[in-house]
Parts: structure tokens; C-alpha cells; sequence
């Protein structure tokens, strides 16, 4: 059975996912206007699904764009992924996934050739604050963007007096000061678990995302999870897990588990690691003190 | 394979959390009454990552939840695949294991399902009521 860690729990729906806040108290309306106007502000950021998003306005304008101040950690992270993946993680694949037939009208039907997707050297410079764009390239910030949203949400709360509490949208969430026991979704169905974490609550493993293949999965190997090398969307991982000391860096992990990423990456940053191969057989990283049913 | 009901134990459940899920409990109140039956939704919802669709069936008697049967709809090829790979794959390496026998807080994945779950329970509970 599933046990609320705290009394209270709000939830909403936001940028095409559920979101639940739990905390000991009810947070004030005047702070939970303040949570959805900075998640609603994230979405006019970075959809690709929204034609009034700056990742939207770059697709259409190459040139010297200001990015937002939250662009930064995002960015990096991209930066450090691209490096670590050989350039399989990347944020350019955007135009890829349209062609592939994941676009703003949901049209999942692919196109009969293939996008090419761009080298991040050869497509975009990023100073820290300008990105320079010599061609339209569609950002995609998917493979992290979300678990960065959860950061943000849960910073707004410590700064609104509201230290402990856990944000979890939908497979990204930060807990702080909760311990959490977490249960590990079989892939394949949502009623059962392949293992069991625990998450004490402290900064180390503060957060825990998700990511699976076929939740997104539109047509016969097309999914989300796009190798930017190949152009074509992954096979061999079918869910994957990270656990880190923010949601940013675990959801980025999370993705990068479908690809042939770096292992020094995970262990530089402490991150804890758990996929699942498509013949089922589950690999962890050295840290991971969960339980698995084998 | 893809269309294989998974029956949940939910015996005794009181129908109110059952029907206000995960929500705050404002706006859930025990004074409805239900008709006894078994009662079928669908439940659907879209997100930027896609359409997902699940049937629920649930078994009402003197106002409680007697049964749940949810079956799993895979809108694409891709999901059938994972689950046959899964069907014959997955017993020598992980066993899975009910989450409600697992006394957790969360469960991390990407199902999204809860949200087609609670649609499907919202369509129940108007059918059932009674008048």
C-alpha cells in the first residue's frame, strides 16, 4: 500500500503531466500562485509545443538569443551530458522528434526522411547567458527539463518558509527533510514494482527520476528517447532510474542510462543508478542500497 | 497479452478514498449512495508525451469497493513489444512484486496511469450514483 509521508497533498496538472506537492501544512494560496506562475513561466520558456516559447521564437530566428536566467544550470547539464554520451544526449534533437512525428499537433506519424540533427558545435554557441544560433535549431530540453522544474518548485517553498516537504511530478521528484520509501514500477505494469529505494530525506539523495520508453511510445520504435548520434529513437533500455542530490541531475542521468553514457559521469556526480534491458535483465550501479525482487 | 486485467486487492475499501484518489480530501464526501453492481469506465488523457488509455471495473456493494480490475490499453506497437519482451524475459531476472503488498511512499515511474485511473473512477461515480 502506498502511506502519504505528510498529511497534506495538493495536487494539479501542468505542463501535460500531474504534479503533487505534499507538506505538513496547506501552502497558501498566495504561495501556490506563485508555484504555477513559475511553472506556467518554465513552459513559455521551453516548450517546443508552444509557437509563443522562446524555444519557439529560436526555431524561427537564428541569431543572438538573451536566455533566461534559469538557463544556466540547464544548459550545463546538456553541456556535460552531450560530453558524456559522445553526443547521443543532446538538445538538438527537437527538429528530429517533429520529423519523427512528435510535434505540437500530435501528428505521430513520421515523415518519410529522417532530420538530420546537428552537432552542438557545429548549430550553437552558449556564453553563460547569449545563446548564438547561425541556423533554425529546435531546443529540446526534455531529457532533464523537467526534474530542473521540480528543482525550482521546491526552491520557491524554501524561500516561502515551507523547508520540508516532496515534489514529484509524475516519475521527477525532490523530497526535503521526508524520508521516502519508493517503490520502482515494472515498465510494463503500472500495479507492479521490480524493487524498493529508500531515500533519507538529506541533500545526497534528495531526488529520484524516472524514465521508461514505452510511456511515450507513438508508433513501432518510435519514442521519445532519441539517439542524436544515429537519428533513430533507442531499443536496448526500456526504463531507467537515478537517483542524485537534485532532480536536474537525476532526470539527466535518467536519460542518459538509454545511451551508451560515460560511467565516470554517474561517479563523479554520486549519482546512483538502476535500468532495465527490453530482455529484463536489471543492472545498478556499485551505490544502489535498494532492494531489487529478484 | 496486452489487454491481460490485473486485479487489485482492494477489498473493504471505503468508496470515498477510493473515488478522491490522491487528491486533497476537500470536495470528498461520504454521504453519496451507490447502487450495487460492477461498473466499467475508460479512462483517457493527453499529455505532450502521448495518449493513454485504461479500463477500470469496479464491484460496489453497500457503498464500498469490492473489486477493481484495471486493464492496460497500449495505444502502440512499442508497448505490446515491451510487454510481450517482458512476458517472457522478465522471470529469471527481476520479479515483480504488487505495489499494494509494498508499504512505500511513492512509486517512481512514468505510467502517468493515476491520472487516466482517477478519469475512469470520475466516470464510475456519476454512473452509479444513485439518483
Amino acid at each position: 500500500m502506498i502511506v502519504d509521508p505528510l498529511p497534506v497533498a495538493w495536487t494539479f496538472d501542468a505542463i501535460g503531466t500531474s504534479w503533487r506537492i505534499d507538506t505538513a501544512e496547506p501552502i497558501p494560496d498566495a504561495v501556490r500562485s506563485t508555484i504555477t506562475d513559475r511553472v506556467e513561466h518554465f513552459d513559455r520558456d521551453w516548450s517546443r509545443f508552444r509557437a509563443d516559447s522562446l524555444v519557439s521564437r529560436i526555431a524561427r530566428e537564428p541569431g543572438h538569443h538573451a536566455l533566461p536566467d534559469d538557463a544556466a544550470p540547464l544548459l550545463e547539464l546538456f553541456r556535460e551530458l552531450y560530453a558524456a554520451s559522445g553526443g547521443r544526449v543532446s538538445p538538438l534533437v527537437g527538429r528530429a522528434l517533429e520529423s519523427l512525428g512528435y510535434d505540437a499537433t500530435y501528428r505521430l506519424v513520421p515523415t518519410a526522411t529522417r532530420e538530420h540533427i546537428p552537432a552542438w558545435e557545429e548549430a550553437i554557441s552558449w556564453d553563460g547567458a547569449f545563446l548564438d544560433t547561425v541556423s533554425p535549431v529546435l531546443l529540446d530540453v526534455g531529457a532533464a527539463g523537467k526534474g530542473y522544474l521540480v528543482d525550482l518548485v521546491s526552491a520557491l517553498l524554501c524561500t516561502a518558509g515551507i523547508p520540508e516537504h516532496v515534489v514529484d511530478a509524475s516519475g521527477d521528484l525532490r523530497t526535503r527533510g521526508i524520508p521516502l520509501r519508493v517503490a520502482l514500477e515494472h515498465p510494463a505494469d503500472p500495479t507492479m514494482a521490480i524493487g524498493v529505494v529508500e531515500l533519507s530525506g538529506g541533500p545526497d539523495d534528495a531526488a529520484l527520476c524516472a524514465s521508461a520508453a514505452n510511456r511515450r511510445a507513438w508508433g513501432d520504435g518510435l519514442h521519445h528517447l532519441l539517439d542524436a548520434v544515429t537519428g533513430e529513437p533507442t531499443a536496448d533500455v526500456v526504463a531507467s532510474w537515478a537517483i542524485a542530490s537534485d532532480a536536474l541531475t537525476a532526470d539527466g542521468a535518467a536519460t542518459a542510462l538509454f545511451f551508451d553514457t560515460d560511467p565516470a559521469f554517474y561517479r563523479d556526480r554520486g549519482i546512483t543508478t538502476v535500468r532495465m534491458f527490453a530482455t529484463g535483465r536489471v543492472e545498478t550501479s556499485a551505490s544502489f542500497t535498494g532492494e531489487l525482487f529478484r | 497479452m496486452s489487454s491481460r486485467p490485473l486485479t487489485i486487492g482492494l477489498v473493504g475499501l471505503g468508496i470515498a478514498t477510493a473515488l478522491a484518489g490522491c487528491a486533497s480530501s476537500a470536495g470528498a464526501t461520504t454521504s453519496a449512495n451507490y447502487k450495487d453492481g460492477t461498473y466499467t469506465g475508460n479512462g483517457n488523457y493527453l499529455s505532450p508525451e502521448g495518449n493513454e488509455s485504461i479500463s477500470v471495473t469496479l464491484t460496489l456493494a453497500a457503498n464500498k469497493v469490492t473489486a477493481v480490475t484495471v486493464t492496460p490499453h497500449p495505444n502502440s506497437a512499442t508497448a505490446a513489444f515491451y510487454q510481450q519482451q517482458f512476458a517472457s524475459g522478465i522471470a529469471s531476472e527481476v520479479v515483480g512484486q504488487n505495489i499494494d503488498t509494498l508499504n512505500v511512499s511513492r512509486v517512481a515511474g512514468s505510467s502517468l496511469t493515476s491520472t487516466g485511473f482517477d478519469a475512469a473512477l470520475t466516470t464510475i461515480k456519476a454512473h452509479a450514483v444513485k439518483p
